[in-house]
């Protein structure tokens, strides 16, 4: 049967030497803003900087997952409506570059954005539940992080922030501990290969010092006691349109990645973030990787911003073209006598009735229904618990209150009295 | 002002008993009915969880991995007992090999050959029925021409038809008969070896050292197949980079090509299939996109390409619809001028994404057609299928489909038991590091269940009965996420003290100064009175 051959070809093939073996499958985002209102425009546009950057760069929307509390776009006061701008000379629409649409190079047109979470759903449980995917089963799958061992994430988050807080939308925060807990179940659950965790905030180099988890690379924009700053205003926007550190995150990107192709480390990419540029000192973690700083820096830039993943090719007609067709011809084979084989297994089901009274399969069915069934009376079971926790709660609100009612009759009658 | 300070009156002794009483009063609410009810409203709910029994089962010590493999012996032409001695003596050999640790044979003559109601079956009836009991039947027969024995396996039935001239051969039956049977579970073996490498469960006694070629070949195969899912989605999508051809027979090309194939993997998983087509389908922008190749007149995509030929953006290939993974597979039919399109390296015309799906180029031969019929799809579909099987995860070897596929069942099942037995461990380290979240009661019944199903997949699998074995591992592995997964174990963990000043200072201060300040007041006056008693 030649239809061994085929996949150890593949293997041949494989075992070739590539230039860069990705050791990951897949490439997840995950980009949150945590601020509101129109003050708050550049923290919008850090956000979608990095958005931009890994859509052209490949990592397909239902692995994005954007949390974004505002829309600046719609915004009345945004005399541009429909549009985020990065800089004052408003050359890149980071919203939607319909630059394409318009005529000229359609290689620009990104195809809207796709937001996961707005409004007020952007919050820290929600955000831990999305690291940690404990979601009731009615969420839906693309708001899901649906990483395995061999996915790389990209944590990007920007907004206000403290010595190891970050605010999410003025009425909650999140701490260093929560995320470093957070990251320590995705890594015992094994939800990821290696993650590059990136924010933008005043001192958000204390957010990622508690992080305690393996397989982590942590960057921050500025040291404990130090600000963020923001790059420029646009005096047509009204207010400042990025922080110093996306700017500049950007401008390499844009600048270095120009396709896929492109083999830039991160080495580059942390070490473009300069004082100069940065007006504060921007910091990056590697303890937590295996191999340390080398290893890291040596990383390439698109295993976490681009889905670089490998590709697997047949061997076609030229490398050898009558192994090809033998091997398409003995999977027919088997495809055209599967048919008979089932016509005869039926027959052979009635001619085994006799002599087989039951299988396997008909005692794991059995079993799975007595499972659905103890599965209901465990619902019911679970429900009556509920209620009566909210009777005891009533009860003991009841008496509480009877005790001071009492306490205090007795104190009128010992007062008249 | 005078100097003399002016004292109260002495008080009289009952005044000071009601105060003393009334203090204590509120001390006595303070400490029965305030006490309990702030610890029993702050107290988390922990359920308690078998620690030691997930502990055990994530370190790899109650489960011992063994595959007992049955097997049939058929020797058409020779005796009954000779038959079985030849069993014996092959069980024997094969045991003692010690080439496949993991694997037990039990090998048995066929007993049916003489007189029972299965002799009057027809032969492939028989090993079909055979079959559903053994792993393996070898058929033995006797040929006077050959000179060294032959063996051959069937494609479909696990059957291993050996023809050997007993003319020629005097014991080596038996070696060749371990030699051949050994090898057809020898990739099973490398890959399980493979799978439980690093893990708890790995045997001790045997260290398989694989050698780099193999090792690569083992570690692509991990990489390339999605992971086991009860359901898979299939989606058939046809892009078309103009606007035609603009229908295509896929019902029919999927009866020939795909549905045999999910037919005969229907015990392991399931599958449900849907297809669509988009025209006008122009290329990723991220791509360089293909080069005219003038010697060969073709156009050449080049391997960079590939990776990011799919179009993420404006393709549309949803996620997931239900709840299992998708595999996707992508039937690309280039433009009239940029036809024939080929791969740049092989001159191939497909690839597979691993845990993805699979990607082929069709140039139609005729440039005018509208409709590619299920013939014109034959050889895609039949493309697909290949890419199907390897991305389900079926061994590439041996060459029986059937005996492909029961060894997909044993691997799965392995690999379900692992990955269950590591979330036991990792949810038992968790609830001992993370001592503030809470742990419902449904995680605590899924925990048991889990423990419970394992053990059934453990000692099914010793039985030798993997499809239930596979079944348990598989209820176990759902349960064990469900519990790992369960929806009420989150919330904000981490509470800094300074919060909890912060909440408690403005909430018990104002009610907690003055009882403080009079309990201490009073015990200063009681000591005072005792020290004047004295």
């Amino acid at each position: 049967m030649r239809l061994i051959h085929l996949p150890s070809a593949l293997l041949a093939l494989l075992s070739l030497p590539l230039l860069t073996p990705a050791t990951h499958t897949s490439n997840w985002a995950v980009l949150v803003s945590t601020s509101r209102f129109w003050f708050n425009y550049r923290h919008l546009a850090n956000v979608l900087s990095l958005y931009r950057t890994v859509k052209r760069l490949g990592i397909p929307d239902n692995q994005i997952i954007l949390m974004l509390p505002d829309d600046m776009a719609c915004n009345p006061r945004n005399s541009f409506p429909g549009s985020v701008f990065n800089d004052k000379s408003r050359g890149l629409d980071l919203y939607d570059d319909k630059s394409g649409a318009l005529g000229g190079d359609d290689n620009l047109d990104m195809g809207g954005i796709e937001v996961d979470y707005r409004g007020n759903e952007v919050t820290v449980e929600n955000f831990i539940r999305l690291l940690t995917d404990r979601w009731p089963a009615s969420h839906p799958h693309s708001k899901r992080l649906m990483t395995g061992p061999q996915s790389n994430i990209l944590i990007y988050m920007t907004g206000h922030g403290g010595n190891e807080f970050l605010k999410f939308q003025d009425s909650e925060e999140i701490s260093s501990f929560d995320l470093a807990d957070a990251f320590e179940q995705m890594y015992e659950k094994k939800r990821y290969h290696e993650m590059l965790f990136m924010i933008d905030t005043c001192q958000a180099n204390t957010m990622y010092s508690a992080f305690y988890s393996p397989g982590i690379i942590a960057t921050g924009s500025s040291a404990k006691d130090q600000s963020s700053y923001s790059h420029h205003a646009d005096q047509d926007v009204g207010v400042a349109v990025i922080d110093r550190w996306t700017y500049f995150y950007l401008e390499f990107l844009e600048s270095r990645l120009n396709s896929t192709s492109s083999d830039v480390r991160l080495g580059e990419l942390f070490d473009y973030q300069t004082f100069d540029r940065v007006h504060s000192d921007a910091g990056v973690r590697y303890d937590l990787i295996a191999g340390g700083e080398h290893a890291a820096r040596d990383k390439r830039v698109l295993d976490f911003f681009g889905n670089v993943q490998g590709v697997e090719i047949e061997p076609g007609l030229r490398a050898a073209p009558e192994d090809w067709k033998k091997d398409l011809e003995a999977l027919q084979k088997i495809l055209e006598s599967t048919q008979e084989k089932l016509d005869v297994l039926s027959g052979v089901d009635d001619a085994a009735a006799s002599l087989h009274a039951k299988g396997a399969e008909a005692t794991a069915a059995t079993a799975s229904n007595g499972q659905a069934v103890s599965r209901t009376a465990l619902d019911m079971a679970h429900q009556g618990d509920k209620w009566l926790k909210k009777v005891a709660g009533a009860a003991s609100l009841l008496v509480l209150s009877g005790v001071w009612l009492a306490s205090s009759a007795w104190t009128k009658r010992a007062a008249s009295a | 002002m005078s100097s003399a300070k002016s004292s109260p009156p002495p008080e009289q002794g009952s005044f000071i008993w009601t105060r003393r009483l009334i203090l204590f009063a509120f001390w006595g609410v303070v400490v029965v009915l305030g006490l309990p009810h702030w610890l029993w409203t702050t107290s988390i709910h922990r359920s308690q969880l078998p620690l030691e029994s997930m502990n055990n089962w994530a370190d790899g010590k109650v489960c011992r991995l063994q595959y007992p493999i049955h097997v049939k012996l058929r020797y058409e032409d020779a005796g009954f007992d000779e038959t079985n001695a030849l069993a014996a003596e092959t069980q024997h050999v094969l045991n003692a090999l010690n080439q496949l640790p993991l694997y037990q044979f039990h090998i048995t003559g066929d007993l049916a050959n003489a007189s029972s109601e299965q002799a009057l079956l027809p032969s492939h009836v028989r090993d079909t029925l055979a079959s559903r009991e053994n792993s393996l039947i070898v058929n033995i027969q006797n040929d006077k021409k050959i000179k060294t024995p032959q063996a051959a396996l069937k494609s479909l039935i696990p059957v291993l038809d050996v023809r050997h001239n007993p003319a020629r051969t005097g014991d080596s039956l038996t070696a060749f008969l371990a030699r051949e049977i050994s090898k057809v579970f020898s990739h099973e073996q490398n890959y399980m070896h493979h799978l439980l490498q690093e893990t708890p469960f790995e045997s001790k006694e045997y260290v398989n050292r694989f050698s780099p070629e193999v090792k690569a070949g083992l570690d692509a195969r991990t990489t390339r197949a999605f992971k086991y899912a009860s359901t898979y989605h299939l989606t058939f999508s046809l892009f078309v980079a103009s606007s035609s051809p603009s229908a295509w027979n896929i019902q029919q090309a999927l009866e020939d090509g795909i549905y045999p194939l999910i037919e005969r993997l229907s015990p392991v998983n399931r599958f449900t299939i849907d297809t669509q087509i988009q025209l006008y389908a122009s290329f990723s922008p991220s791509i360089a996109g293909p080069q005219y190749n003038p010697i060969t007149r073709e156009w050449q995509l080049q391997r960079p390409d590939l990776s990011g030929f799919i179009n993420a953006a404006e393709w549309p290939l949803s996620p997931s619809i239900g709840s299992g993974p998708t595999i996707n597979f992508v039937l690309y039919v280039p433009s009239k001028h940029q036809s024939p399109l080929v791969l740049a390296e092989t001159g191939g015309q497909s690839w597979i994404v691993p845990q993805w799906g699979g990607v082929q180029i069709f140039n139609p031969a005729d440039k005018q057609v509208d409709q590619l019929t299920a013939e014109d799809l034959r050889p895609a579909m039949l493309t697909f299928a290949d890419q199907l099987s390897t991305l389900v995860g079926l061994p590439p070897s041996p060459s029986s489909l059937s005996l492909r596929i029961s060894g997909l069942t044993r691997e799965r099942t392995t690999s379900l038991i692992l990955s269950a037995s590591s979330t036991l461990g990792a949810l038992s380290r968790l609830t001992l590091k993370l001592t503030s979240i809470a742990i419902p009661d449904s995680v605590a019944k899924s925990v048991s269940e889990t423990i419970h199903r394992l053990d059934q997949a453990c000692q099914h699998m010793q039985d030798g009965r993997y499809l239930s074995a596979l079944e348990n591992a598989r209820t176990a592995e759902e349960e064990a996420e469900k519990a790992f997964f369960e929806p009420s174990m989150v919330g904000q963990v981490y509470f800094p003290e300074e919060h909890k000043v912060a909440v408690y200072v403005p909430l018990l201060g104002p009610m907690a100064v003055p009882l403080v300040l009079s309990a201490i007041k009073e015990l200063k006056k009681l000591r005072e009175r005792k020290v004047k008693v004295a």
